[in-house]
């Protein structure tokens, strides 16, 4: 009923301005294209002194802020 | 020189196997000796959409670890002497790709074919990986629908971080297809435009390709769509395929069908 006064929203316009804001999002990611890099020079460092089993790294975003947390688990 | 190119779409099911069958003939149908790898290891499906599953004796992996020769593998085509096939592995799993192995047989295929088209398995995993490694270019196949594009944009930047072309401080060439078009959803507003989806993901295009029921009644009987001069996806392809040969052909954005005087009375019952 709306529509009698203002031209409705299409959908097409709605998608575009969903996917402009979602892919922004994602292209700030949860990855650094050094992890993988970096996961192994970690096990490699660690690896003198114990053996690790597991190894998670996540980028982390508060605010204007970037940080990583690592977490290892050792065998 | 010899081009590889990696067929890639994020989401599945958007058309990137039809796709691949369709540009590997288009290319064979412009007079370039052509080969398809199907790299989707543990869900083989490219041979069913050439009409080649009869005649899979060995696979990729199996040439890989040197269980068969190259010969032994490749297939050719039914309907172009130009068109190579080399099918995927249907009992093994993605995690027996190894990087060293696949550069290996791209480097054997180069020798052989000016065209190395491989289809890329659905999803960012380990198995796309490896497909994009060596590219020297992909072709992102997508739909008009937010999920594909959110996906596919995911999976081109996969492509610029990790392919072997991108580590070097180059970068992999990328163009666009925008498959199952529907021009009267477009015209209402109820579908993304081409131009929308270029502004998004800032990719060249390569070719819209219209929805066209012809498309799986083509699988059905094996027949890749390009084989038929009056489809619309058919010659949507065959323009694709004359891009990626090098001819300079434009862009043709799909457009709706002008309906006459009984097409309009049928449209009003319908």
């Amino acid at each position: 009923m709306f529509s009698f006064f203002g031209k409705k929203k299409k959908s097409a316009s709605i998608a575009k301005d969903r996917l402009k804001i979602a892919i922004m999002s994602d292209r700030a990611g949860s990855d650094y294209p050094f992890m993988d890099d970096l996961k192994r020079d970690i096990i490699e460092v660690i690896k003198k002194y114990k053996g690790v089993s597991n190894i998670e790294i996540k980028k982390a975003t508060s605010g204007d802020v970037d940080a990583i947390s690592i977490e290892v688990e050792l065998q | 020189m010899s081009k590889v190119i990696a067929v890639i779409s994020g989401k599945g099911g958007v058309g990137k196997t039809t796709s691949t069958a369709n540009i590997g003939l288009g290319i064979a149908m412009n007079m370039k000796q052509c080969v398809v790898v199907d790299f989707d290891i543990g869900q083989r499906n490219l041979d069913m959409i050439l009409g080649l599953e009869n005649r899979v004796v060995y696979d990729m992996v199996q040439v890989m670890d040197s269980e068969a020769t190259l010969d032994q593998a490749l297939i050719r085509s039914k309907t172009n002497r130009n068109l190579y096939f080399l099918p995927a592995s249907q009992t093994k799993d993605k995690s027996v790709l190894d990087s060293e192995k696949i550069e290996e047989l791209l480097g054997e295929l180069r020798k052989r074919f000016e065209y190395v088209i491989l289809d890329a398995p659905a999803g960012i995993e380990s198995g796309f990986e490896h497909t994009i490694e060596f590219a020297d270019a992909a072709i992102v196949v997508v739909n008009p629908e937010v999920s594909s594009i959110r996906d596919s944009d995911r999976a081109i930047g996969i492509l610029d971080s990790k392919s072997k072309k991108a580590l070097e401080g180059g970068e992999v060439e990328k163009y666009l297809i925008i498959n199952r078009y529907n021009p009267e959803m477009v015209e209402k507003e109820e579908m993304l435009a081409s131009e929308d989806i270029l502004e998004i993901l800032s990719v060249d295009l390569l070719g819209i390709v219209p929805e066209d029921k012809g498309v799986i009644d083509a699988s059905n009987k094996g027949l890749p769509i390009i084989m038929n001069e009056k489809s619309e996806a058919g010659k949507a392809y065959m323009r694709i395929a004359k891009r990626l040969c090098g001819n300079k052909v434009p862009i043709e954005e799909p457009k709706v069908k002008k309906r006459g005087l009984v097409g309009k009375l049928k449209g009003m019952f319908s």
